[in-house]
């Protein structure tokens, strides 16, 4: 390039490279366990405080990862028969239940031909670890079905090695599509107020039409019913932030 | 109600029990209310003055403190009275102690007598004419009346009933909650009577409570929380057994 007075052009150091940290904006859609949203009811909110409180001290001591249903999870508690004096358990998540410190979540597996599910409280303290082995989602929120569908559905090998994960991926949804052992199942999963998508339903056309007689199509649009929780969760989110920061 | 796990894993449920704007009101003595002890009228929660008559105010004026939704009596020896106006705290009870609690049940309202005596009542089939709920007989023939108290359809639930000898498990001295084992009568968030227990094998538990009571405004600096010593603290690491 030519100057203006003859001389050398002045050094232009290079553009400074962007950096598009994708990470940050997993902050955005941060996990909250369904366990810290307090049910809809006439309950003093401070009695959901000091719980909050209790939780988030046990959870500084120990570490309980974020997991959803359909995860398979290795739980190691305290058992005062075993010889170890402690006994591990591999197995599916098919239900997370409770609020507050009594928050339980069921792992179900298959064990020598004998489906076997425990129900596990969260902040119990005889739990001595939780290690999340496989991050899955499925197509439902409550797996129960998978007690009536066949059992290579529940299987999970027990010594599996936990499968890796990146940080910034999203959790994989699993659309499997599960069969049933003949009926009578536990319970009528066909029905529309359990509204199952994961199962692949062999049944006559006419069953399947049949059952939707028990439908109630009039409760999504019931305004009574709603409980918008998006406000509470963002109060919880920011308190949780807080405590867990010091 | 809330989940409580002990040190060796075992897991109690426990009712949290709020004391909120507890006062004294009013001191009778013995000759005064005619028992064996004197009183101590103690009022609970502060409440609108304007739905109740000026007469109605006359104790709470006395004693410099708003108006309160419920005045309990609590029978006191001598050595224990308090001065009117004192305000009451959940550090009065310690973890360890052992509590009587009085509330009013959850009013059902009229029921028959399967719900509130809990008799069998009568088969749903093989011939039973509009008879599957009812009491039967009431009386013998001998008898020739109806005794007074036969159990009968009527009113259940709403009368005062008292749970005896519930372990406190913890005190929260900020928010004034006391954690007391166990279920408790009452609805939730109803006005409830907490008492010293009258059992006879609690009798000497009571090891150093703060006697007559807690002053908050005295020397004495407690912690926030206060534990029994058996309950798992959550700043602990995860139980095992060695």
């Amino acid at each position: 390039r030519v100057s203006s007075d003859g001389k050398p052009p002045k050094f232009q150091p290079p553009p400074k490279p962007v950096i598009i940290d994708r990470k940050t904006k997993k902050e955005e859609s941060r996990f909250l366990s369904p366990e810290f949203i307090p049910p809809r009811g006439r309950k003093d909110p401070l009695k959901y405080y000091i719980e909050r409180k209790d939780m988030i001290q046990r959870r500084k001591v120990f570490n309980i990862p974020e997991f959803y249903v359909g995860h398979i999870l290795a739980v190691t508690t305290a058992n005062p028969l075993a010889s170890d004096k402690s006994s591990r358990f591999v197995g599916i998540c098919i239900q997370r239940g409770g609020t507050g410190l009594g928050a339980t979540f069921v792992l179900r597996n298959v064990i020598e031909d004998q489906g076997v599910e425990i129900c596990y409280e969260l902040y119990s303290p005889r739990i001595q670890a939780i290690e999340v082995l496989k991050l899955e989602k499925r197509l439902d929120e409550n797996l129960m079905y998978l007690r009536d569908a066949l059992p290579e559905y529940s299987t999970v090998d027990v010594n599996m090695k936990p499968v890796p994960r990146m940080d910034h991926e999203e959790i994989p949804v699993n659309k499997v599509q599960v069969r049933m052992k003949p009926k009578p199942w536990s319970k009528r999963w066909e029905r529309p107020k359990y509204n199952i998508k994961g199962i692949k339903f062999e049944l006559p056309e006419h069953k399947m039409q049949a059952a939707q007689k028990w439908s109630q199509p009039w409760l999504e649009f019931d305004m009574l019913r709603e409980y918008d929780t998006s406000k509470i969760e963002e109060k919880i989110r920011k308190e949780l932030s807080e405590e867990l920061e010091k | 109600m809330m989940p409580i796990w002990t040190k060796s894993g075992e897991k109690h449920a426990v009712t949290l029990l709020k004391v909120q704007d507890c006062h004294v009101l009013r001191y009778v003595s013995k000759e005064e209310s005619g028992g064996k002890t004197a009183k101590l009228l103690v009022g609970g929660k502060n409440v609108s003055p304007f739905s109740k008559p000026e007469s109605a105010h006359e104790i709470f004026r006395e004693a410099g403190v708003p108006r309160k939704q419920k005045v309990t009596t609590f029978n006191v020896t001598d050595d224990a009275i308090i001065k009117p106006g004192t305000p009451l705290y959940a550090a009065h009870f310690r973890p360890g102690q052992f509590v009587d609690v009085t509330a009013k049940t959850i009013g059902k309202g009229f029921q028959g007598v399967m719900k509130r005596w809990g008799f069998k009542g009568q088969p749903a089939s093989h011939g039973q004419t509009k008879t599957h709920r009812r009491p039967g007989a009431i009386s013998t023939n001998q008898a020739a009346k109806v005794y007074r108290g036969k159990k009968m359809p009527g009113k259940m639930g709403n009368i005062y009933r008292t749970s005896f000898g519930l372990k406190v498990w913890r005190i929260n001295t900020k928010h004034d909650i006391i954690y007391v084992n166990g279920s408790v009568p009452g609805h939730t968030s109803c006005l409830v009577k907490v008492r010293d227990s009258k059992l006879p094998t609690y009798k000497d538990c009571n090891k150093n409570p703060p006697f007559p009571t807690f002053f908050a405004d005295g020397d004495e600096e407690l912690p926030e929380d206060l534990f029994d010593e058996e309950i798992f603290q959550f700043t602990d690491p995860s139980v095992t057994f060695a």
